[in-house]
């Protein structure tokens, strides 16, 4: 007999009158990993909302392990014993792994904390599992990796057998995600189930059987994993039309190009000699296989640690660090990042121009030509709007366009695709390829490959052990699953 | 009925809460009244004491305003839009209406007729009529006729008998058993012999597959379902779904069992359909009350299953009933849920 670890019934929850789960059906059984993939990300969040804590319906009902829980009759407010586990740390920073793990628990009632038994209790969970993170340190110290098993170990103790991962795979490199699958295939065997939301249909058929299609806040279908046919038919044709085309002129772009960029012999404390140009107008996607060299080189692009040793040139110049002009950087969820709401759009979308232009605030002139050409592009409308009213794709939309008006020679994009749904991507997309057009490098840093590769003209691995090369042409002989190859 | 019980019964509805907290309220102001002007008379400083006098009192009127007045209220509103919005209540939903007696009275009025045993007949002689309707309408007849001709002309009398035997025990169960709730297996077995009769038609591009738990399949086949629920659901995975589809088709028909519901899914390969279609299914099938009230007017696809839905809602409440699964080109999948109800007794106590 199937037994049945969470149960959405046709669920529809309203907030301030706008309605962001409709008819929403969901099932979970024990000792399953169900894929969510949201084709778009309308009612996500509401949907997590939903999940921790018991808010009330408009209608629909919820269960867990056969027992109502929330009902549009009568909603207790009352949380859930389901974690979700995602880019947002639910862990206390400043307090220790087995704090976390241990005292934090709500049965927890012993008045002096004895560490050394803590520590000892913390390791056959950690054995159980083949991971070895140090006790005593504090959360704040640990990877995100780690954190993120962590996370998992607590919900484990706290005796959670319903936990949710939110869209891990941009968290974490492809090494620590299949480490995380493992581990979730134990924790499976013990009678655990677990929700893994991610974008891709490719990455849910790592791990699940299943998956459902998430789309306007209603689940549209559910789907069995690992059929080639699905995954085919997801991805909407004007997608690949669309990917074709760029192939296409890619190829002519590319001929005769000169360097614009080169990092050469980068190191810092994780970073060991990487050495790599990129050409104008040039694609060029970087993975990095190990979280701390990820950090390192964000941090080294965003200014937050300068590189201990190397330079990077730019044009003819050598430089110790990052920081000129020409070189942009688009930061991850730049949607939130890079946005700033106390200020108007042109405001915003004109703040990397007056490096280039000093002058920009004093003369209006200037500003009423930027709104006369980009009026057309970006929308009339959207000058007069306050910025926190812009949908997702307006603000897309202002931020390449404000480094498009920067006009540097290269653009690293942290993560370009992180947190977008197909939509979104595909706008994402569109809007690199624009930069492209006008002859600006495009380096895509990300820690997995699932949306940089099919756009990308070469591929750079960089893991502990060195830096490895792809190109175009060899892409197909990547083992890694990767969506919307089949066009290349 | 005892005084106490009447007593409770006068203060569940809010009409009559309202009246006794504005007596109170009057009663409440005139003593305020009365102390301040006692008060003004003797030249007493009393108004620190009146003052908190008041402030307790307004605090408890307003306790008592919310948890008598206001929540009520706003749960007889939910129930009363809710119903507005199509959904049918239940017994349950009824001791949340509380406004006034007569309003109480006017949507008891309205559930007995929604579930009077007149109605339960109407709706189930419709999807009688409408099994019946279909099958009869001149495409399946002429279809029927012409495969049993092929029959008849390429392998002699045998085929011939197959499908007038088949038909013939399609009818029978559709017309002729009368009970509301049948078992798995008789339902199944419906199911075989219409797929049977559609297979002279389609020929080998259609298969049906039925998957179980071997473990469960006794247990599942004892549960009890209303009669004609799954067959139409098939139907309509063939004519929506399979039928229009190029090149061969498949349906499958899911059993899976949980400690108290039974769910069988019914899925095709077929075209599928698109998110908007999707949702106005959905929100068809949910909404109880405009299944009833708009069948006669509804031309397209659907109302077999908002049927066969509004029947298990009336059967066995709105916990439980049927949801559709689609996407463009991958199929659909229609997912019923009901609870598992085996034993006779159980079977009587929902008819």
């Amino acid at each position: 007999m199937n037994r049945e670890i969470f149960r959405m019934e046709r669920v529809t929850y309203r907030e301030n009158g706008v309605t962001f789960l409709k008819d929403f059906n969901l099932r979970i059984d024990e000792g399953e990993i169900l894929g969510l993939i949201p084709v778009n990300g309308y009612g996500l969040n509401a949907f997590l909302k939903l999940l921790e804590v018991n808010l009330p319906l408009e209608d629909g009902y919820v269960y867990s392990r056969g027992e109502l829980i929330n009902s549009w009759k009568d909603s207790k407010r009352t949380r859930s014993r389901i974690s979700v586990i995602g880019a947002e740390n639910r862990l206390v920073e400043t307090l220790s792994v087995t704090d976390n793990i241990f005292v934090l628990r709500k049965g927890f009632r012993q008045e002096i904390i004895h560490t050394g038994l803590l520590h000892r209790q913390l390791q056959p969970f950690l054995a159980d599992i083949g991971m070895d993170i140090p006790a005593d340190v504090p959360v704040e110290r640990l990877t995100v990796f780690q954190r993120v098993v962590l996370e998992l170990l607590r919900a484990v103790v706290f005796g959670q057998k319903f936990v949710v991962l939110n869209e891990i795979g941009a968290l974490i490199s492809y090494e620590e995600l299949d480490k995380l699958h493992e581990i979730l295939r134990h924790y499976v065997a013990h009678g655990f189930s677990f929700l893994y939301i991610c974008l891709h249909y490719e990455e849910a058929s790592r791990i699940c059987e299943r998956c459902a299609m998430m789309s306007h806040g209603r689940i549209l279908k559910l789907l069995p994993c690992g059929s080639a046919e699905n995954a085919e038919r997801l991805y909407a044709a004007e997608y690949k039309k669309m990917v074709r085309i760029h192939m296409e002129n890619r190829q002519e772009q590319l001929k005769e190009r000169h360097q614009v960029f080169a990092a050469d012999h980068l190191s810092g404390e994780q970073i060991q000699n990487l050495s790599f140009s990129v050409d104008e107008g040039e694609c060029l996607a970087v993975q990095i296989l190990d979280n701390n060299l990820f950090v390192e080189l964000r941090d080294f692009l965003l200014q937050e640690k300068e590189p201990e040793g190397g330079a990077v040139l730019i044009g003819a110049r050598r430089k110790q660090n990052f920081s000129d002009r020409r070189i942009a950087v688009i930061r991850e969820l730049a949607t939130r990042t890079m946005v700033f709401p106390e200020l108007s759009y042109m405001e915003n979308l004109c703040i990397s121009l007056s490096m280039r232009v000093p002058t920009l605030w004093l003369k209006k002139s200037i500003r009423r030509s930027i709104r006369r050409e980009y009026g057309p592009i970006l929308g009339e409308e959207v000058f007069d709007l306050p910025v926190s009213s812009l949908t997702e794709r307006q603000k897309y939309q202002m931020i390449y366009t404000r480094v498009q008006l920067a006009r540097p020679d290269v653009v690293f994009c942290i993560q370009p695709f992180k947190g977008a749904d197909l939509p979104h991507r595909m706008h994402i997309w569109q809007l690199l390829e624009q930069l492209m057009d006008h002859g600006i490098a495009v380096v895509l840093v990300s820690l997995n490959l699932s949306d940089s590769l099919s756009m990308a003209d070469r591929l750079l691995v960089i893991g502990k052990e060195g830096i490895q090369e792809v190109l175009r042409k060899d892409f197909p002989t990547l083992a890694e699953e990767v969506p919307w190859m089949e066009p290349v | 009925m005892s005084w106490r019980e009447k007593r409770k019964k006068k203060w569940k509805y809010i009409s009559n809460r309202v009246q006794v907290l504005g007596v109170l309220c009057l009663v409440a102001l005139s003593l305020s009244g009365a102390v301040q002007l006692a008060a003004a008379k003797t030249g007493a400083d009393v108004l620190f004491t009146t003052g908190c006098l008041t402030l307790l009192a307004g605090a408890a009127l307003a306790a008592a305003f919310w948890g008598w007045v206001i929540r009520p209220y706003r749960e007889h509103e939910k129930v009363e839009k809710r119903f507005l919005a199509g959904y049918m209540f239940s017994e349950e939903d009824l001791e949340r209406a509380v406004l006034t007696p007569t309003m109480r009275e006017q949507m008891e009025m309205m559930e007995k007729i929604i579930r009077s045993p007149q109605l339960m007949d109407l709706n189930k002689r419709q999807a009688q009529y409408l099994a019946l309707q279909n099958q009869i309408n001149p495409h399946f007849l002429y279809n029927t006729l012409e495969s049993i001709r092929g029959e008849a002309l390429i392998a002699g009398l045998s085929g011939v008998a197959d499908m007038t035997e088949s038909l013939a025990k399609f009818f029978r169960y559709t017309i002729t058993k009368v009970e509301n709730l049948v078992s798995v297996e008789e339902e199944l077995d419906n199911c075989e012999t219409y797929f049977g009769i559609q297979k002279y038609r389609f020929g080998d591009r259609l298969q049906l597959h039925v998957e179980y738990d071997p473990d469960e399949w006794e247990e599942i086949m004892n549960c009890r379902i209303p009669k004609l629920t799954l067959q139409p659901i098939l139907e309509n995975s063939i004519i929506h779904g399979t039928e229009l589809k190029i090149g061969e088709g498949n349906l499958w028909i899911r059993f899976r069992r949980t400690e108290k519901r039974l769910v069988i899914t019914i899925s095709d390969d077929g075209v599928g359909m698109d998110e908007e279609t999707l949702e106005r299914l959905n929100e068809k099938l949910n909404r109880g009350v405009d299944a009833i009230t708009q069948q006669p007017e509804e031309k397209q696809g659907g109302i077999a299953l908002a049927n066969v839905n509004n029947r298990i809602h009336l059967i066995f409440g709105d916990e439980y009933g049927m949801h559709v699964y689609s996407m463009a080109e991958c199929g659909t999948d229609v997912e019923i849920s009901i609870p598992v109800v085996t034993r006779l007794e159980q079977k009587e106590e929902h008819v």
